[in-house]
């Protein structure tokens, strides 16, 4: 067992079939249509030249992936708090990232790296961009070993051995939560997910189609006859349920035997049916925690919990997996204070609380509810088929005023000494959890209309998003940002 | 042990951010402003004279037009000169202070030791004026930055300096 990684090392050999493999896909994923075309479009004496041209394309993926791995190689330089990846096979690259400016390392097995036995594991450093320093495969030891040493830096000392396996999990997901989880929370991504499969559905069955000639509308006319004969109703409760089964399996695919345990200075959160997902974190390089709950997971009695780490704000924009880990989608409030206990150091309960001015309801109520109306009304005078409508505006009036009101109801600040709470939202009720600390810069605006009234806003920039207060009383809120600067210039507390 | 005091803070003691005072831009930056002013709205003049010119159907409303053209012109000018005068700045011990906005009246307040790195800009306007841009980065992302333009170039580099020294001392 190699534990030495101050010399440089390659990953493992098995490394090969993995970048192969992620070559291959790419080049099918591209070009899958036009594949399909040729099998069913082509002459079986021809097929031959497809296979020697399928075979040429994986003789050349291997051996690009061997020099690849050939010239990848990484290592830790302990003198300087170093760790370094030289790779590139014609475009060399040199990577040196600080020990210290480490926030996360993911060890990560997907289905293939699980058959050939051997793990990934990447890197996260702020503005940094996720793929770039990544090791294919390396060994589950190898891989523990090496996460010590680069989240810990000198406090380890070489050849200690590390593994999985000698931690318990002080955190479980049990498959009922799980349950609960999907059947309640992230539509949002089920209903892109189910849309784009339909979508392609579609699409893919047309072109098929085009392809053996004898597309002449028939789904677009299936799917008209399809309309009058099944009504609407029947096909929304399918959709429906479609939904809330994809939400189901994917929250089970995703976060199946979910746990966390404490390894040394950091979190570690695992979870995953077919590939398994390890996130190491170290709670104090936490910039943001967040906690949520809608009207059905009250029900059910799950809060959802989000650690969020710097740059975290740009990087939910690009759904990447591996982010999605700092998230623990379901705990009980007795779980939830524990883990807050565990990041926080202590458990935030602040007692001052700061309420937005009625003002809060003024735009919101103009811009959604009362324009929209209007352009409705205008409509309403001047066609006769809009006539049977109106009672539908006035529904709408009534639901975004009351939805106005509850984010209004729900908006304000909680401080105390030591943390700083925002509680948002109208259908999911949200927690952010700041350390003074942690802020980088404070910005208060006010405008002209509201000086009488002293009335402003404060946003709080942290390195892992904003926290706005808005319509507060500007008089209380330039007494606070006076206390924040205070607690940020006096401390030495590092940010991360 | 007997050194340790941890006596209550006074919030109302503290200094305070608001009551600082601002030093306001160079008066020649108004020139800069109005310099990229005059030349966007060149341009837009150009295309909007060709649209009338060739365009027999529209010219009867040229007048219209051109009124509101120059309307929103002076709008511009009047916007712009109300956040000119706003815009101030302030180096205090311990943070960087930049008051801004065109109709909201914006304070943004950044401590030394929050700052990644300082970069100085000269545009080409402003260089015509020796005044230069002093941007402050923060890890807030963008929002969390600071763009402050219109100081004389031959304070602006040693205030870089001062933000730069006082990061380095803060990262020993």
């Amino acid at each position: 067992m190699n534990n030495d990684f101050s010399k440089p090392q390659r990953q493992s050999i098995a490394g090969v079939v993995i970048m192969a493999a992620a070559y291959l896909y790419k080049i099918i994923k591209a070009s899958i249509i036009p594949i399909i075309l040729l099998l069913v479009k082509l002459q079986a004496e021809k097929l031959t030249y497809i296979f020697i041209a399928m075979g040429a394309i994986l003789i050349i993926a291997l051996f690009f992936s061997y020099l690849s791995y050939r010239k990848f190689t990484f290592f830790l330089d302990d003198a300087k708090q170093e760790f370094v990846i030289n790779k590139g096979i014609f475009n060399r690259s040199l990577l040196t990232i600080q020990l210290d400016k480490i926030q996360q390392v993911n060890i990560n097995q997907s289905l293939l790296q699980k058959t050939i036995g051997v793990y990934s594991l990447s890197i996260d450093t702020p503005g940094g961009e996720n793929n770039e320093v990544m090791i294919q495969a390396i060994d589950e030891q190898i891989a523990y070993n090496l996460k010590e040493h680069l989240l810990n830096g000198q406090k380890i000392s070489f050849g200690e051995p590390a593994s999985l396996a000698e931690n318990t999990p002080f955190f479980k997901l049990s498959a009922i939560t799980l349950f609960k989880v999907g059947l309640t929370s992230n539509y949002g991504s089920s209903i892109a997910l189910l849309a784009g499969f339909l979508f392609a559905l579609f699409h893919n069955t047309k072109e098929i189609l085009q392809a053996f000639d004898t597309d002449n509308g028939q789904v677009e006319e299936a799917i008209k006859t399809g309309f009058s004969v099944v009504s609407a109703g029947i096909l929304t409760t399918i959709f429906l349920f479609l939904l809330l089964a994809i939400n189901i399996i994917r929250t089970f695919v995703i976060y199946f035997d979910f746990n966390i345990s404490k390894h040394k200075l950091s979190l570690l959160l695992s979870s995953g049916l077919l590939a398994k997902k390890n996130t190491l974190v170290s709670p104090n390089k936490v910039q943001m925690t967040r906690y949520s709950q809608n009207y059905f997971q009250k029900k059910f009695n799950i809060i959802n919990l989000k650690l969020r780490q710097v740059g975290s704000e740009n990087l939910n924009k690009d759904d990447d997996i591996p982010k999605s880990n700092l998230q623990i989608p379901g705990c009980s409030p007795a779980e939830k204070d524990e883990l807050l206990m565990m990041i926080l150091g202590k458990l935030p309960e602040p007692s001052n609380t700061y309420l937005p001015n009625y003002r809060f309801l003024n735009i919101p109520i103009i811009l959604m509810a009362i324009i929209p109306t209007g352009i409705f009304y205008i409509f309403w005078f001047n066609f006769r088929e809009l006539h049977n409508y109106y009672p539908l505006s006035i529904v709408y009036f009534l639901v975004t005023c009351c939805m106005i009101y509850f984010s209004y109801k729900r908006h304000r600040l909680l401080v105390d000494q030591e943390f700083i709470i925002k509680r948002s939202g109208i259908w999911d009720v949200s927690h952010e959890i700041i350390v003074p600390h942690k802020i980088q810069a404070i910005t208060t605006f006010q405008y002209p209309w509201h000086k009488r009234a002293d009335i402003g806003h404060i946003n709080l920039h942290t390195a892992a998003g904003i926290i706005h207060f808005r319509y507060g009383n500007y008089t209380e809120i330039k007494r606070l940002a006076n206390y924040w600067l205070y607690q940020v210039e006096s401390g030495s507390d590092e940010w991360m | 042990m007997s050194d340790f005091t941890n006596n209550a803070i006074e919030i109302d003691q503290l200094p305070k951010y608001q009551e600082v005072r601002l030093n306001s831009l160079h008066p020649n930056y108004w020139k800069v402003i109005l310099i990229n002013i005059s030349i966007s709205f060149l341009l837009c003049g150009v295309g909007l004279a060709a649209f009338i010119y060739f365009n027999e159907r529209v010219r009867p409303y040229a007048p219209y037009l051109i009124g509101t053209f120059v309307l929103v012109l002076i709008l511009v000018i009047l916007l712009y000169r109300a956040s000119f005068k706003k815009r101030g700045f302030s180096l205090r011990e311990k943070d960087i202070i930049y008051k801004s906005g065109i109709i909201a009246e914006t304070t943004s307040v950044i401590p030394f030791n929050r700052i990644q790195h300082v970069a100085l800009n000269e545009g080409m306007f402003s260089r015509m004026y020796r005044l230069a841009t002093l941007q402050i980065y923060t890890a807030g992302g963008s929002s969390g930055h600071m763009s402050i333009a219109g100081i004389p170039a031959d304070q602006a580099k040693p205030m870089k300096e001062a933000l730069l020294k006082k990061l380095s001392l803060v990262e020993q």
